[in-house]
């Protein structure tokens, strides 16, 4: 009795799609491609601020806070020039109302010499993407109330706010899947439980309890520090919800055909389940976290607005704006509210495009 | 006294002090015009006005009791403001104490014997006549161990009581137990009525009456407005008392309007809507915001009215409590060069362009320079210089190392914590400037804005603080300041209550202090509070910042309006009117 001989030592598979065709439906999704350009935009930015930013974090020009955006501009006394800005003076201090001094223009320049910096804490440098000769200054976006340049705040606090939802969404879905995992395969008597640990996290009132565990944060630690402990605090209570549905996609997958298999193989529990049902959760899991990764950013604003955020996340610039005279007067402080729904948006389209791509039922041509 | 001020998160003292001269009778009362029942009533000095309209004003807060005797902060305090009054009271514009519920009043040779001749035809507004029983009944009350309030610290002297009684109905005697320069300026405290209250006083529950939840109509004062409604969160409403004791130069009885509110609002920005809206009438106006309002006050038919420079105090302070702060920082505050370079080091000119908006003056010394009777211009100056506070740092034993971090002997970096009011914006700006500044040394400050109330109970209760950047509100006499600057004082921030006074010019500032108190002549008092002013200019307990300069927007419609920085917009409450 001759039979092709299956390839035993081969363990079954988990079904890979193909990740060709998904990538290439994601392409075509155009609202989410451009989702993607925006948040690989966002990600660079901050990865080099130091470089891009005009001025150093530690920057502030005394004299001119409240200075509005800078306008760029090409014509000077009727001649086209190179892109350049005025220098602005103060013309009302009560209001710091500021006017353009259009005596002399300063082009812009690319790659100046600027504030010092070490890149990433390594390599010292202070070489900077654009800038202009002093007295001007070239505020993109305008400064606060201490006159640090709100675009250099922004690219910087980047960095803070962006890192908190990729270390939160990490957490959350090695928790999430580690758990829904061990649940749904096991069953019985410890999903029972696991289950049980996972409504009680969700039936908690989550924003009171961020509230109540950011506000005995001590004092003394340092803000990188702080912000390790609000991702851990926010991450807390985000992996319950999650860990619940992987689990119920486990319940089901650990009845499949390459499963028992597997199972029937002698391979080792925790094995079929990172190795093989897993995996097949993988298209919903980066589903779940493009949608869910603008929740961190959101919640440690809302934690910001209550005055227990990270110290120079966007979130924090943000609340710092609430004020009326603020938002008469000096508009250009809410860019980082535009940053937020930005990043949020650009998440959103980029998870709906990808459960398009991801969805095998979605056949494309 | 004390009173805590939420809107503009500051431990307020309030409290009253002496001016007039000793044996300084009151004005003499005009002969017209007259009132049917008051035979002496007291004229205003106002122009005359249109009876009628209504006032609306808002307020942050809710109050916490109506039982004005145990009220201890401005939320309550000025929800009864006109319902009660005093036997005297402070004139807005000229800070002069004048005849109130009393007619007149005269002292002995000894200044010791004050005698207060009560306005006879007052009324309560239950109908009852107002007379010497009712004051004897508001001092049996607020002088009982029992009843835990402000007014008792500042009439107290040396321990001792000022002895008070009723020589007949309308007469009422008070003996100081030394000559007591402050006099005047702490008996205006608001009295009560004895028919009313004495059966819960007898009871021992007088703390507890007269709470939020007492029905208006029950709080019975004597004051230009009844109380008669009060809707939590959401307004006080009060009527005009149709008995009032003062009339205009015309002869109609005062008050002019017909009603007052206080709306009730989350926030000063809603209270900022509210009147912009032209919901309120009478809005502070925040530096920063100055120029806008002045700008639009055409539009928005309002007048924005300059006072000048505040009574109050805004500064920062440092733990030197044994108690409370612990080695090395309690060595470090407790060095005057560090604090004095800490003075040093504040770039008061930053704070005022960039907090203030240019509305604001440099302060170096505990009284404002409003304080025209007491201010005292020749004290320690602290300008803004870095290199003189790295040089007085130095001095201490606290130096700069190769990471630029300041450390002392031991090599520890001197870190400590930064706490101001939360939700103030002023001051979290302020503090992050200051902080700005003290890093710039090498310092680090970890600044932590915190929740007002619980900052108030860690300067006078559980003394774990390391820095705190905080207001006092003021008054003319330095003697309101004694529950902060004699080493006695609850409120003396930095150690608080001692039974010894800790150093030397503690020691001397209580001399100054006792000594103030039961000085009647003016001259030798402003002396002596000159020196209290020298002192703590040189010794820096609370390092004095900025003092910012005091505008209100008020509606045009309003007419009768005198404002003073000292009285605000409406101190002269029965005068106001309504334009048609």
């Amino acid at each position: 009795m001759v039979s092709p001989t299956p390839k035993r030592r081969q363990e079954p598979r988990p079904v890979v799609r193909g990740w060709r065709r998904s990538l290439t439906v994601l392409c075509r999704h155009r609202l989410a491609a451009a989702g993607a350009v925006i948040i690989m935009l966002l990600y660079a930015s901050a990865l080099f601020a130091d470089p891009v930013a005009p001025y150093g974090p530690a920057f502030d020009d005394k004299e001119k806070f409240y200075h509005p955006p800078v306008y760029i501009r090409v014509m000077h006394e009727g001649r086209l020039q190179r892109p350049f800005v005025y220098n602005y003076v103060l013309a009302d201090p009560g209001t710091r109302a500021y006017a353009e001094d259009r005596a002399r223009p300063y082009p812009i320049r690319v790659l100046v010499r600027g504030d010092a910096y070490r890149y990433l804490g390594l390599i010292p440098s202070n070489l900077h993407l654009l800038g202009v000769d002093q007295p001007a200054r070239l505020f993109l976006l305008g400064t606060d109330q201490f006159g640090r340049d709100a675009f250099t705040l922004l690219l910087f606090g980047g960095r803070i706010s962006l890192t908190i939802g990729l270390v939160g969404e990490a957490i959350t879905t090695v928790l999430g899947m580690l758990v829904g995992g061990i649940a749904g395969y096991y069953g019985g008597m410890l999903d029972n439980i696991l289950m049980r640990v996972v409504e009680l996290l969700q039936g908690f009132p989550s924003f009171y309890l961020f509230l109540f565990l950011s506000a005995i944060i001590p004092a003394g630690v340092s803000s990188g520090m702080r912000m390790m402990m609000i991702i851990a605090i926010l991450s807390l209570i985000g992996w319950a919800g999650f860990a619940r549905i992987i689990r119920g996609m486990v319940l089901s997958l650990r009845e499949v055909e390459f499963v028992q298999a597997a199972r029937a193989l002698g391979l080792g529990d925790l094995r079929i389940i990172w190795r093989h049902v897993l995996p097949n959760t993988y298209s919903y899991i980066i589903v779940v976290i493009s949608l869910t990764l603008p929740g961190y950013i959101l919640g440690e604003s809302g934690l910001s607005f209550f005055g227990l955020g990270v110290q120079d996340s966007w979130g924090n610039m943000l609340a710092k704006a609430q004020d009326l005279t603020v938002l008469t007067q000096y508009p250009w402080l809410l860019a980082p509210g535009v940053f937020i729904l930005l990043t949020v948006l650009a998440f959103n389209t980029l998870g709906d495009g990808l459960r398009d791509a991801l969805d095998p039922r979605a056949q494309s041509s | 006294m004390t009173r805590l001020d939420a809107r503009r998160a500051v431990a307020a003292v309030v409290a009253l002090a002496v001016l007039a001269a000793a044996g300084g009778a009151g004005q003499a009362a005009p002969v017209a015009p007259r009132l049917p029942d008051i035979p002496v009533p007291k004229v205003s000095e106002g122009g005359p006005g249109i009876r009628g309209g209504t006032l609306v004003v808002s307020t942050i807060s809710d109050p916490k009791t109506f039982n004005v005797v145990v009220a201890q902060e401005t939320s309550s305090s000025a929800a009864v403001g006109p319902v009660f009054e005093g036997l005297v009271e402070e004139h807005g514009e000229t800070t002069e104490v004048e005849p109130a519920m009393a007619e007149s009043w005269s002292v002995s040779p000894d200044g010791r014997t004050w005698t207060f001749n009560l306005r006879q035809g007052i009324k309560w507004f239950d109908g009852k006549p107002f007379t010497a029983d009712d004051v004897v009944f508001t001092f049996d009350a607020l002088y009982d161990p029992k009843v835990i309030n402000s007014f008792a610290d500042v009439l107290t002297m040396g321990g001792k009581k000022i002895a008070y009684k009723k020589v007949d109905a309308h007469t009422v005697q008070f003996i100081t137990p030394t000559p007591f320069g402050p006099f005047l300026r702490t008996i205006g405290i608001p009295i009560i009525p004895r028919h009313k209250l004495e059966a819960a006083y007898k009871a021992g529950k007088f703390m507890q009456t007269w709470g939020v939840n007492t029905p208006p109509r029950e709080i019975v004062g004597t004051g230009p407005f009844m109380l008669t409604k009060y809707e939590p969160a959401q307004r006080l409403t009060y009527e005009r008392n149709p008995n009032y004791w003062r009339v205009s130069k015309a002869g109609t009885r005062l008050p002019y309007l017909d009603r007052m509110v206080r709306l009730i609002v989350p926030n000063v920005e809603t209270a900022r809507l509210k009147f912009q809206a032209g919901e309120t009438d009478v809005y502070g106006i925040r530096g920063r915001e100055f120029s806008a309002f002045k700008r639009d006050a055409a539009r928005g038919n309002y007048s924005v009215y300059e006072g000048g420079p505040g009574f109050g105090i805004e500064f920062i302070t440092f733990n030197q409590n044994p108690r409370g702060a612990k080695p090395p920082k309690l060595g470090w505050f407790s060095n005057v060069k560090f604090r004095q370079a800490v003075a040093h080091a504040i770039d008061r000119q930053r704070l005022i362009n960039q907090v203030h908006a240019g509305r604001a003056v440099p302060q170096y010394g505990p009284e404002s320079p409003a304080n025209k009777l007491f201010f005292n211009p020749n004290t320690r100056q602290y300008p803004y210089d870095p290199k003189r506070a790295e040089a007085l740092l130095k001095e201490t034993g606290l130096s700069r190392g190769q990471d630029g971090k300041l450390r002392d002997a031991q090599s520890n970096p001197v870190e400590f914590e930064l706490n101001t009011s939360a939700g103030s914006s002023d001051a979290e700006a302020t503090s992050r400037i200051i902080k700005d500044n003290l890093e710039a040394l090498g310092m680090k400050v970890n600044f932590l804005p915190r929740d007002f109330n619980l900052l108030v109970s860690k300067l006078d209760a559980s003394f774990d603080w390391d820095a705190i950047y905080i207001g006092l509100t003021g008054g003319v006499d330095p003697h309101n300041g004694r529950n902060v600057y004699h080493s006695t004082g609850s409120l003396h921030f930095w150690n608080p209550r001692q039974k010894q006074p800790a150093t030397p010019w503690e020691a001397e500032m209580d001399r100054v202090f006792d000594g103030a108190a039961s000085t009647v002549d003016q001259a030798r008092r402003r002396q002596r509070y000159n020196r209290y002013q020298e002192i703590i200019a040189e010794q820096l307990p609370v390092i004095p910042t900025v003092q910012s300069l005091g505008q209100t927007a008020v509606r045009n419609t309003l007419g009768n309006i005198r404002y003073t920085n000292y009285g605000g917009a409406l101190w002269n409450i029965w005068d106001i009117y309504r334009k048609r």
